[in-house]
């Protein structure tokens, strides 16, 4: 019981600590690197509800794929100085009103009657969790209409980024 | 977790990283024997008998020597970028499994430090990590070589990430499991190079490009980018991006080795041996291949990865699912 307490404990820490340094950094690539660190640190939470499948998928598609070509973007923009889209007394409004928000829905889920048990208790795992098995019937049965909606997206996106890439610039 | 999985781990810890890091020297002096032979030289001879301590003199010269960093550097990750490619390419050996289980001491041990149940993303998920080592270090030079040394590697692996990771899944579908070491044991009577053997080859060809080896060493294309990410790198940190090539080189043998050609399962001699001659073979596969082909243009390498390499991967999938389907 101890292990997996100081387990949750690290990872969670780092993801703060990460977090943090993805706001507070002043170099965009230094900012790019922490979300890496956030990410990696989620996915080892993953791994302590028994999600080792998610977990590898988010080390594997978010870390290694998609921060991959954030900083790809960074470094060809090479951005140095700030250039802040919002004023900031706009930021600092738009940054309080997400906060909120984002703190009601936490605050909602966490004291929904449908978590079991309330957050002390821990819920019994059954067998095959979160296995990739699981995982598929899962998709390819309750959630089969969104799932297919999302490929149509990303279909959408790719001919769309096809398109873009394509046109001739008069 | 008691006491004994402890001390098994720990153990198994230290046989493996030890194996990876010993054995390293002895790859480079090999690499270098056999290029120089199938050059028509000779190679290294004069420190030791056939040359064998020339790489542990270079090491030993790496190590006593002045470890710059660039004025102009960004500092941290400077220094954390090489150490980045190392330890992804010894967390990915963690679950490679080299042999079958033994029985010591009335406990059976199986041959690999870690059986996760999704070894074969975790080997994918360590080794998309890497890119990271190379990206960084390019970038935190601060100097127009390796930037574009970076970008380069970070555009050619995550391109010929993917066609890797399809010519797997086709094997995954053929064996229904994730698992590292059960894809191996279901290999008792084929391998799976028989029925994957497109699959294989799109492995192999696009770890060779993963690992910025010969011919797809663009990265570090010394005609044009005089020494690609690690122009400015010198001394131990240096010796660790090589370092990190050759783990990764046999990361990536180790994963074809049991993914396609049956793990350490073979006749009469012990599993261990098999998969060392099996990874000694792919290892030497690999130095022939640099002494071959010329390095491929850059516009080349991506058009190769996606409208040759990828197109058959998933067509490889396509047809390995339907055959599948309708067994």
């Amino acid at each position: 019981m101890l292990i997996p307490a100081f387990l949750f404990a690290m990872f969670a820490g780092i993801a703060i600590g990460c977090s943090l340094g993805v706001i507070f950094h002043r170099n965009p690539v230094h900012c790019a690197l922490m979300l890496v660190g956030v990410l990696l640190s989620v996915s080892g939470l993953f791994i302590l509800l028994n999600a080792s499948f998610l977990a590898a998928l988010q080390v594997l598609v978010y870390a290694g794929a998609i921060m991959v070509l954030f900083l790809f973007v960074l470094m060809l923009l090479n951005l140095k100085g700030e250039n802040p889209l919002l004023t900031r007394g706009a930021a600092k409004g738009f940054g309080i009103l997400f906060a909120i928000v984002v703190f009601v829905e936490l605050l909602w889920t966490v004291l929904s009657p449908q978590m079991e048990g309330g957050m002390a208790a821990s819920p019994t795992v059954p067998t095959g969790f979160g296995s990739p098995a699981a995982i598929g019937r899962v998709l390819y049965t309750v959630w089969l209409y969104p799932f297919e909606i999302t490929s149509i997206l990303l279909l959408i996106a790719v001919i769309g980024a096809v398109v873009l890439a394509k046109r001739k610039f008069v | 977790m008691d006491t004994a999985f402890l001390i098994e781990s720990v153990i198994k810890v230290h046989i493996v990283l030890g194996f990876v890091l010993l054995v390293v020297p002895f790859i480079v002096w090999a690499e270098r024997k056999i290029l120089g032979h199938m050059q028509d030289r000779i190679g290294p001879e004069r420190v030791g008998p056939f040359g064998l301590l020339q790489t542990i003199a270079d090491g030993l010269k790496l190590f006593m020597k002045e470890d710059l960093v660039p004025a102009q550097a960004d500092k941290v990750v400077f220094i954390l970028a090489p150490a980045i490619t190392v330890v992804t390419a010894l967390i990915a050996t963690t679950v490679i499994p080299w042999g079958d289980s033994v029985t010591l001491f009335g406990r059976t041990i199986p041959l690999h430090i870690a059986d996760v149940n999704v070894a074969l993303l975790f080997v994918l998920a360590t080794t998309s990590m890497g890119v990271y080592g190379v990206v960084l270090g390019g970038w935190a030079s601060n100097s127009k070589y390796p930037l574009l040394g970076g970008l380069r590697s970070s555009a050619q692996m995550i391109s010929y990430e993917l066609a890797q990771g399809i010519s797997l899944v086709s094997v995954v579908l053929l064996a229904g499991t994730l698992s590292l070491a059960q894809i191996a044991r279901q290999q008792a009577h084929m391998w799976y190079v028989v029925p994957q053997f497109f699959g294989f080859w799109i492995y192999v060809i696009s770890g060779i490009a993963e690992t910025n080896r010969a011919p797809f060493d663009l990265p570090e294309a010394e005609t044009e980018l005089v020494a690609g990410f690690h122009t400015e790198y010198s001394s131990m940190k240096w010796a660790f991006y090589f370092l990190g090539e050759y783990a990764n080189m046999m990361v990536v043998s180790g994963v074809a080795i049991t993914v396609f050609l049956g793990g350490w399962q073979g006749p009469v001699l012990p599993g261990v041996v098999w998969f060392l001659i099996k990874l000694t073979a792919f290892l030497f596969f690999f130095i022939w291949l640099r002494a071959t082909f010329p390095r491929l243009r850059y516009d080349q390498l991506m058009a190769f990865g996606w409208k040759v390499l990828l197109p058959a991967a998933i067509l490889n999938l396509v047809v390995t699912a339907v055959v599948v389907a309708l067994r």
